[in-house]
């Protein structure tokens, strides 16, 4: 078993190399994603189906690929999730590169099986509206869609965006000296910034804002640019109205709606792997037994974290990746949302962070004193050889600071979130890798340890035990109490003369773990043969025939 | 059958308008009531959709100064969800007038909401037109957005399919209660074929009921000493699917009115929510609609039962959405809603009833801030004018054969069943237990409009009370405005000004170059604070209830002065000096 696996895990690195070499050369935009959809639909027209859920109030598609051989709705499924956040564009090409690599290997037998047991739904850009912000001519990271709101709720709409002062195309930083500032140079790199520590007697020395000019002179800077709604704050889990980026409501944009929508009548759905900005695969959630004893649950329950935690071991081992970054779940996140309201096992990685890199002496780099992600940026772009991604501060003059000292410059837009694009081949390839062996851990069901007694002629004691070979659960602890997820159906098939005197003819039975079994008996009249038949949307169905 | 009932509506309907040829001048008007409607309905009955319908477009036909007919959207299945716009529209633009919200029948089987709804609208045009002039007014500053069904698929099959006086709550997007895979494959099963589904018993020595000896009709339950006569099977029905369960999946199941944008929670946490905030599209239909009005300042949903006036927090995680300076206004409206509605008790959700997350009551204040009530209409105490009693099992037999003929109950009779032999079928019928009787139906609904009335009166009024001028040297003049609310409920409610939720009263002056603006905090003493950006529309937070505030600009120029306000819930005001 072990060694399968790690048959599989080389097995997409290693394909890379000589398929892909006309892969893209950067970050997809809507109009090449769009392009790489047909590619694929027309090249593997049994195995892959696209279409548009909806379409976004910017007129970008929302694409939803259902890979998987003939009812691949009837199978169980894992939905694949990418563009979660806008100023996430690797989330995008690890979603479609999976895709992409699945397909190119689907001539090899264990991937073959896979497409026709299972199906992957894959969603490549739930963000489409905001992740165009990177390739247009003003560049930005950008979470929202093009719903028009009034982030500062004074009654005017997308009066006060960002604004190029120094003309280069990209939304950088604008520092200006101030006495009132909070922030001070960063002693470790002097190009970076970090808040000063009034509690240890610093002082500040800057204001710190995003490149922009107080448009609609408020006081306030960029507070309500193009922009609107977040996909990644507008899920119904611990959502947070009232605050910029939210919507009036949960679930009030298209984008979400139709990707709920679709996804609650997916019954057959057991995991969702999101490619976004929190990370429960590096290291999985922790238990929280306080989270549950209030109505509103805030922490996974104990069997689903144990199941968490056997997954991130895997995607450990799989994907090599190490020292991620903590991150923090945020108010209406689609990550959290997918475990507490969708009730499946939601899984999510950012796939790519900036990589710790020690200082360097022959440079007489020190070991950094301050926590600051720009500065260890700059520190691994350098060993990288990447240059261009910094502007060197610039005076400029600013309307809205007279006689003030006022610079641009800073760090790239995205470059913290999205590596360059020469790593991209490999994340995805690794994260293909992952995805397989967790669909080998899917939850599966088989009759076993049938015993049949004879108590007189034509009276039979049929006992049976329905085991999960799998890992994972036929649903989740927390579904436990949801309609939206299925109970293992079991049913006794008789013909005329047959007939169940004790125990249930048609029954439904609660979820079972990764390895657990539960014992069935009838009591049933009658000669010649019975078949049972147990099934739910997330394992498929199993039958056995049964003499009597 | 269905086709049968129609023409007997259509038959009712044209026979109150053969009735109208009695002549007026044989009436004498009866205080309160229009004397002589140009749309006769009889309010002593309940009606369907297509009959809902109707009334509607007559109404909007007979007065098409005083109702704008529209459909904020589509049901489930496609009923359009009829919207009336009541207001003076000669005067001033309705969507500009603070305006009251009121639907009906969330709960499908609560369906005299609907009744209520558009008997509001009925009275408060014909009281108009019969030149009533209190009704004159009000139509003259506010506007009520009438919705009598919000839930027009469920509606129609609690009237038309055999129910309970409890089903379906729902709406009708199928939900796989039991999970077993299939929707809607196990439900009631209306087995004697009256329209009702009642109760199933079954004599057996071992059960634990018997028959209660002053009245054939109840069942009653025999004391541990006592041997009992018969067993209680539930409501009608039959194992359609053969799992062992009676009526365990029956049509939709799920709770409109766990569905609203307010701290809205899964069904597993609380039942009875569908997939995610206004999943269910008759409720996505309002919402758009008051998101599109923000002139909405009040709002009531009709519900049934147990005479109550409810107002937010549903939930107990939300206490402190509702602050003291909004309670006083909930508090002066509801009790007054108490004198107008003897039997129903004011009360708040989460304490008094039980705490539900993603109610309508607590998306419209919470999320837009609105005051609003849901009422829970019809009373035991209705039935002999009694507090005390109130619904007790007693009650609802002895009013039945007191006042209503045994009309309310269907008498036991044997049946064959399938599954369990020989069983009786009785009990009371789905009309009964929640919804009024006839002759109660149009009393309650006046009473009710007349607490709605109330309501939307003490939305915001806006009025400039005082434009002073001074000469105060280097040419400049001090214009001072005092713009006063002559109402009890505020601009904007404290939620709303906490999360910015509308934006605020502006109030601007022309005439003169405004040189510097301010809200005066002090008059008597000259405190103030300035508005550095844009002077000459000043932004005020705020204009509370029965209050106001004071304005001021430093103007060259000019000696005619006009002060103009726009409230977004307040509406409109301008005078000069």
């Amino acid at each position: 078993m072990k060694k399968k696996l790690y048959l599989t895990y080389l097995l997409f690195g290693s394909v890379t190399l000589s398929l892909f070499a006309q892969s893209p050369q950067n970050y997809s935009n809507s109009a090449s994603l769009a392009q790489r959809i047909k590619t694929l639909t027309s090249k593997y027209p049994n195995l892959i189906k696209s279409k548009t859920l909806t379409q976004t109030l910017g007129g970008k598609d929302i694409w939803m690929l259902t890979l998987g051989g003939q009812n691949a709705d009837q199978k169980p499924a894992i939905a694949v999730v990418g563009g979660v956040d806008g100023k996430h564009l690797l989330g995008v090409e690890m979603a479609i590169g999976f895709a992409e690599k699945l397909l190119a290997s689907s001539n090899v037998d264990s991937v073959k099986n896979l497409l026709n047991k299972q199906t992957f739904y894959v969603f490549p850009n739930m963000s489409p509206d905001a992740t165009e912000q990177y390739f247009a001519k003003l560049k930005y990271e950008r979470s929202g869609n093009a719903t028009k709101t009034d982030d500062d709720r004074d009654g005017k709409l997308n009066e006060d965006g960002f604004d190029d002062l120094d003309g280069n195309g990209k939304i950088t930083w604008m520092r200006v000296k101030d006495a009132t500032g909070k922030y001070k140079l960063n002693p470790d790199d002097p190009r970076s910034l970090v808040l000063a520590d009034a509690s240890k007697g610093e002082n500040g020395a800057y204001i710190l804002l995003q490149e922009g000019i107080d448009n609609d002179k408020d006081g306030q800077f960029n507070e309500d640019g193009e922009g609107g709604v977040s996909f990644n704050k507008n899920a119904s889990f611990n959502y947070k109205n009232f605050v910029p980026g939210a919507g009036e409501y949960a679930v009030s944009e298209k984008e979400n709606r139709a990707l709920f929508d679709f996804l609650f009548d997916a019954f057959n759905v057991y995991a969702v792997v999101a490619f976004g900005p929190t990370n429960n695969l590096s290291s999985p959630v922790v238990f929280n037994p306080a989270g549950l004893s209030k109505r509103i649950i805030t922490s996974w329950f104990e069997a689903d974290a144990k199941s968490n935690a056997l997954v991130s071991e895997r995607y450990n081992k799989i994907t090599k990746t190490k020292e991620a970054p903590k991150t923090q779940a945020e108010p209406g996140d689609f990550s959290q949302w997918a475990y507490f309201h969708y009730g499946r096992l939601s899984f999510s990685t950012p796939g790519w962070w900036v990589p710790k890199v020690a200082p360097d002496s022959a440079k007489k780099e020190k070991k950094f004193t301050n926590d600051d992600p720009v500065a260890a940026y700059l520190r691994w772009a350098a060993k990288e050889g990447i240059s261009d991604t910094y502007t060197p501060w610039k005076a400029v003059s600013h309307p809205d600071f007279g006689g003030q000292t006022v610079e641009v410059g800073g760090v790239d837009p995205f470059v913290l979130n999205n590596p360059p694009y020469k790593l991209v081949d490999n994340i995805v390839a690794k994260h293909t890798d992952f995805l397989v062996s967790l669909a080998a851990m899917a939850p599966q069901i088989e009759f076993v340890n049938l015993k049949t007694e004879k108590l007189t002629d034509g009276l039979t004691r049929v006992t049976v035990q329905l085991l999960n070979t799998g890992d994972l659960s036929t649903y989740t602890k927390i579904g436990d109490r949801s309609y939206f997820l299925k109970k293992i159906a079991v049913k006794v098939n008789g013909k005329n003369g047959q007939e169940v005197v004790s125990g249930r003819k048609n029954q439904t039975i609660e979820s079972l773990q990764g390895k657990e079994f539960k014992e069935l008996t009838w009591l049933i009249k009658g000669n010649g043969k019975v078949t049972i038949h147990a099934g739910c949307p997330t394992t498929g169905s199993k039958s056995i025939e049964v003499t009597l | 059958m269905r086709m049968k009932k129609y023409m007997l509506m259509a038959a009712v309907i044209l026979c109150a308008v053969t009735l109208k040829a009695q002549k007026p001048e044989n009436i004498l008007a009866a205080v309160g009531t229009p004397p002589n409607p140009k749309v006769p309905i009889s309010w002593n009955r309940y009606h369907d959709y297509a009959a809902i319908t109707e009334i509607c477009k007559k109404l909007a036909a007979a007065h098409p100064n005083l109702i704008k007919l529209e459909t904020i959207g589509k049901s489930y299945q496609g009923k359009d969800l009829w919207i009336m716009s009541i207001s003076d529209h000669k005067v001033g633009n309705a969507d500009q007038k603070p305006a009251m919200y009121i639907d009906g029948n969330i709960h499908s089987n609560e369906i005299q909401g609907s009744e209520f709804a558009l008997y509001t609208a009925w009275y408060l045009v014909e009281m108009y037109a019969a030149n009533n002039q209190t009704v004159q007014s009000l139509l003259a500053d506010k506007t009520f957005y009438i919705v009598p069904t919000i839930n027009p698929d469920a509606r129609d099959s609690f009237i038309h399919k055999a129910n309970t006086a409890h089903s379906p709550r729902t709406g009708l997007i199928p939900i796989d209660n039991d999970r077993d895979g299939v929707d809607n494959e196990d439900g009631f099963d209306d087995l004697d074929g009256d329209g009702h589904i009642t109760m199933m018993r079954r004599k057996n020595p071992n059960g634990r009921y018997k028959v209660d000896p002053s009245d054939s009709r109840r069942m009653i339950v025999v004391g541990y000493d006592e041997k009992g006569e018969y067993e209680i099977l539930g409501s009608e029905g039959i194992d359609n699917d053969g799992d062992g369960l009676v009526n365990e999946d029956g049509e939709g199941a799920y709770d409109p009115n766990r569905d609203w944008g307010w701290n809205w929670q899964p069904n597993y946490i609380q039942g009875g929510a569908y997939k995610y905030p206004f999943s269910i599209p008759e409720n996505r239909a309002v919402v758009d609609f008051v998101m599109k009005h923000p002139n909405i300042a009040a709002a009531q949903s009709y519900h049934n039962n147990g005479g109550m006036i409810l107002r937010g927090p549903g939930a107990a995680e939300d206490v402190d959405t509702y602050n003291a300076q909004d309670v006083r206004v909930y508090d002066a409206l509801g009790k007054k809603g108490e004198e107008l509605l003897p039997g129903y008790r004011y009360l708040v959700v989460y304490k008094d009833l039980y705490s539900v997350f993603g109610g309508e009551l607590d998306w419209f204040y919470g999320g837009r801030g609105i005051y609003t009530f849901s009422n829970e209409l019809w009373t035991g105490y209705a039935m002999y004018n009694k507090a005390g009693a109130d619904n007790t099992q007693d009650q609802l037999y002895t009013f039945d054969k007191d006042l209503l003929m045994k009309d309310a109950f269907v008498d036991w009779k044997p049946y064959k069943h399938p599954q369990y032999g020989d069983i009786e079928i009785g009990g009371f019928k789905k009309t009964y237990t929640r919804l009024h009787p006839g002759f109660l139906l149009e009393s309650d609904a006046h009473r009710n409009m007349a607490f709605s009335v109330f309501h939307a009166y003490n939305t915001p009024k806006l009025s400039i009370d005082e434009i002073e001028v001074k000469e105060i040297g280097s040419g400049l003049k001090q214009v001072t405005a005092v713009v006063s609310n002559l109402r009890m409920i505020p601009t904007h409610s404290s939620q709303d000004i906490k999360n910015n939720i509308e934006i605020p009263d502006i109030v601007s002056l022309t005439g003169g170059t405004v040189v510097a603006g301010m809200v005066v905090n002090n008059r008597d003493l000259g405190i103030t604070t300035e508005q550095k950006l844009d002077p000459t529309n000043i932004r005020v937070e705020n204009i509370p209830g029965n209050s106001y505030v004071t304005v001021r600009w430093l103007v060259k120029g000019g000696t005619k002065f006009t002060v103009n306000v726009n409230s977004k819930k307040g509406g409109l005001a301008s005078k000069s000096n």
